[in-house]
């Protein structure tokens, strides 16, 4: 049988999605004999050529992103938006609630490591662009795999779907659903916050590893995220950070997230209070409803 | 699907400011467009329901008078009926209001009058795609009332329901109250309804109160109660009054006293079909509260003499391929109406508790919750829709009223000839509960320079904690409007009572010339 030809791309990101495909183990062995990669960043072949599939990891924002993204477009058939940060802009996705040339200017010039810095104008790199976008916003994206990174099993899974010409189908419900951690106040028909105070992690004399993090009255993104990846965080003690993004029914995961704490944590989470957009904003700000800074503000 | 749009020059009085004709052409794509001098007439009436059927229309716009109108004149009342009785569910009905919000507060311009009609009915036209039938269930009334307060009125109205053949319970937190000067007149009646064996009077405080027109449900801590209606007859007994609110859900007058919605042509009529109202009046003569006691009893009896009545379930409902059972959902709802399904571990709204306010609906992480009269999907693209309308000096303002106080008295002010500019864009929804951020959010992507949300004051939401939870939610999203770099300020919040239309249009005017003065986001 032919093998299924895929290219891969690495728009801005940490990479960190390209090594994760790694994470699959010996199951790669398997999707390697199904597929052949003809363009990755890892073979280093630059030009983009004719592929049935298109994975990019990464979102796009600076002109070089956006052209390969085109070019991807271009020659695959289908494109494959791979990750948190090509699915919603990602965590460097909060820089739009920056005009960029604040974030040059902190970048290259005020940052406390430099000396006598100044901002890069040769033509020979390419150019930012004023705001971060998630690749479906530039270029028409047919499959969607959030995570940060995506599990393996998700990436599998999704692979193997691909494959065999189904669209690969995303979980629906929170991460409430698949998270194991008990409920039980959330449960209670009370008006009453769930606790008097809101706690950091590292704050808690003591982390009930059974508990639902909400009713230990630390902050949790849970709720307003879609669920999939195994709640791996969850169970390693950690509260969600919601790098899996909103449930396709919310039109944003942060204002959702608002109207939730709201009720469920005085004060809505203070600390939510004090980093409202860092918070609930943090993988998903460029496909948010209003996705960065006004252009006349600041 | 067939849409039929039916317009009110409500006797010139839209007509003669808005260009109807010239605004129906716009609508040639609808299955019917017709414009009538007066809706509600019995011509129109018999033209509309021929419409629907020759037509096969599914959802109907009423384009004229408030939709709060139609509910509290008889003949509005038999539109409405003849429409639902010709095929169309309640919930495919939508209203614009082109006179108490277009014709009568622009009076003076025209031209700004008309476009800004069009976008209206574009918001109503559009509800219609987003909405869904709701379903009713049908209710057999229970033969019996519950009147809370042993008051002169409640006693004759329990007089008379007794002759009719109910059951009557007598709930009071006291003994039997003073009779005060009409103790002589009232004492062979307060005989007879003592010695009545279906009259029983329970001493006790209400834990509980829920249920609709025909089936309520009074729980007290030993024991609980069912009533097919309630007469609340407290006088001025102000203590009880709020103890009692947030059990009733019907309106209380600036001093806190229970009224009706109509002081002089529905007297005792409440919100709720089922519960009915002897309002207090200071220094009343007696017969005065013996024709509103007869009142309070005729309407009840005509009520639950029905074989059936009609209750339509306009609650929250739970997308179960989106809820995860995080439980949100169960702590935000006053009610308790919002339960968890022991068997699919996922959120279920509970028919008979649910009031529909929407609350839930804004507190829900997932969007599964959405409200059958008002979907989240409807009022964005509502927003996208309002955001379209170009006003002369370029500012244009959101103004989100709730149906309790907001959207009447926005109304109150046309009615009262308050001129404003045609800038202010109105969206109703239900509650100041429901008051989404991702709604304020959307309003400012597209291009408003501010949002006003204009609700009931403090503590008189209908439906208790809407203006809490607005509060608790207001907070966070002005810390996200900063954010973006969009001043808090632009978004207004206040708090009004029915009548005081002049007030809150004066603040909405008042925050336009604000917004001109700081500028930006044009």
């Amino acid at each position: 049988m032919e093998k299924v030809k895929v290219a891969t791309g690495h728009l801005q990101g940490c990479f960190g999605c390209h090594i994760a495909i790694l994470d699959l183990h010996e199951d790669i062995v398997g999707i390697l004999e199904a597929i052949e990669i003809v363009r990755s960043p890892i073979n280093d072949v630059k030009e983009v050529p004719e592929v049935t599939l298109g994975i990019l990891d990464g979102s796009v924002t600076n002109t070089e992103n956006r052209e390969v993204a085109k070019r991807f477009r271009e020659k695959a058939d289908k494109i494959l938006a791979f990750g948190t940060c090509a699915c919603f802009g990602g965590i460097h996705g909060l820089r739009n609630l920056y005009p960029l040339k604040d974030v040059l200017k902190r970048s290259y010039v005020d940052s406390e490591s430099t000396i006598n810095g100044k901002i890069p104008s040769s033509g020979d790199i390419p150019e930012m662009l004023p705001h971060v976008h998630a690749v479906d916003q530039v270029i028409k994206v047919d499959y969607h795999l959030p995570g940060c990174p995506p599990t393996p099993y998700m990436i599998k899974k999704a692979l193997t779907d691909i494959l065999s010409g189904k669209e690969p189908e995303l979980p629906t419900k929170n991460l409430c659903h698949e998270c194991v951690r008990e409920h039980k106040e959330m449960y209670i028909p009370k008006r009453e916050f769930i606790t008097e105070t809101v706690t950091a992690l590292m704050e808690l004399e003591h982390i009930d590893q059974k508990k639902c993090f909400l009713e230990q009255g630390v902050l949790c993104m849970g709720p307003a995220t879609r669920e999939g990846c195994d709640s791996r965080c969850v169970k390693g003690n950690t509260p969600c950070r919601g790098c899996m993004g909103p449930t396709p029914d919310a039109l944003e995961q942060g204002a959702k997230m608002i109207n939730a704490l709201a009720n469920i944590l005085p004060a809505g989470g203070l600390m939510f209070m004090e980093d409202v957009v860092g918070v609930g904003y943090r993988y998903a700000l460029p496909v948010s409803i209003y996705p960065h800074v006004k252009e006349d503000a600041k | 699907m067939n849409i039929g749009l039916f317009i009110s020059e409500s006797e010139k009085a839209i007509s003669n400011i808005i260009d109807l004709q010239a605004l129906a052409s716009d609508y040639k794509n609808l299955a019917s467009v017709k414009i009538f001098n007066n809706l509600c007439s019995s011509t129109s009436i018999r033209a509309v329901q021929e419409e629907i059927k020759t037509k096969k229309l599914k959802g109907v716009v009423l384009a004229g008078e408030s939709p709060l109108y139609y509910k509290k004149i008889r003949n509005g009342d038999l539109l409405l009926k003849t429409i639902h009785e010709a095929g169309i569910n309640s919930n495919m009905v939508s209203f614009v209001n082109l006179k108490e919000q277009v014709a009568m507060p622009h009076r003076s311009d025209p031209s700004g009058a008309t476009k800004k009609a069009k976008v209206l009915l574009d918001v109503g036209i559009e509800k219609l795609r987003f909405t869904h039938d709701v379903e009713t269930i049908g209710v057999t009334p229970k033969k019996s009332v519950a009147i809370i307060g042993t008051t002169i009125g409640g006693l004759f109205a329990a007089n008379r329901l007794l002759e009719r053949g109910y059951k009557v319970n007598f709930i009071d937190n006291a003994s039997l109250r003073d009779l005060g000067d009409y103790k002589a007149q009232t004492m062979p009646t307060l005989a007879y309804v003592k010695n009545h064996p279906d009259a029983s009077f329970h001493e006790r405080a209400i834990k509980e109160l829920y249920g609709y027109a025909g089936n309520f449900r009074i729980e007290f801590e030993d024991y609980s109660l069912r009533a097919g209606g309630i007469v609340v007859a407290i006088d001025d007994d102000l203590k009880y009054t709020e103890e009692l609110y947030p059990l009733l859900r019907i309106e209380r007058n600036e001093q806190g006293f229970f009224v009706p919605i109509i002081s002089d042509t529905a007297t005792v009529e409440t919100v709720n079909p089922g519960i009915v109202v002897i309002p207090f009046t200071k220094n009343a003569p007696l017969p005065h509260i013996i024709a509103l006691s007869d009142s309070a009893s005729t309407l009840l009896d005509s009520l639950l003499s029905k074989k059936e009545i009609e209750h339509e379930l306009f609650v929250s409902e739970v997308d179960e391929k989106v809820c995860g059972g995080c439980g949100t959902c169960i702590k935000t709802c006053i009610f308790h109406a919002a339960e968890l399904d022991p068997i699919k571990k996922l959120s279920s709204t509970n028919i008979k508790r649910c009031v529909g306010c929407g609350d839930c609906v804004s507190a829900c992480p997932t969007g599964a919750r959405d409200q059958i009269s008002a979907p989240t999907k409807y009022l964005i693209s509502a927003i996208k829709i309002l955001a379209q309308y170009q006003p002369p000096n370029g500012i244009k303002v959101l103004y989100l009223a709730c149906e309790g106080c907001g959207y009447p008295s926005l109304d109150y002010a046309g009615k009262i000839g308050v001129e404003y500019p045609t800038s202010v864009l109105p969206l109703s929804v239900k509650c100041a509960g429901r008051i989404d951020t991702q709604l304020i959010l959307e309003a400012f992507n597209e291009g408003f320079q501010g949002v006003v949300v204009c609700k009931c004051k403090d503590d008189h939401c209908l439906n208790i904690v809407g203006n809490i939870d607005l509060d608790r939610r207001a907070n966070l999203f002005r810390s996200v409007l900063k954010s973006r770099g969009i001043s808090p300020e632009r978004l207004r919040i206040f708090g009004v009572s029915e009548c005081e239309g002049g007030s809150c249009v004066g603040s909405a005017v008042e925050f336009i010339g604000y917004l001109k003065n700081i500028g930006g986001m044009a």
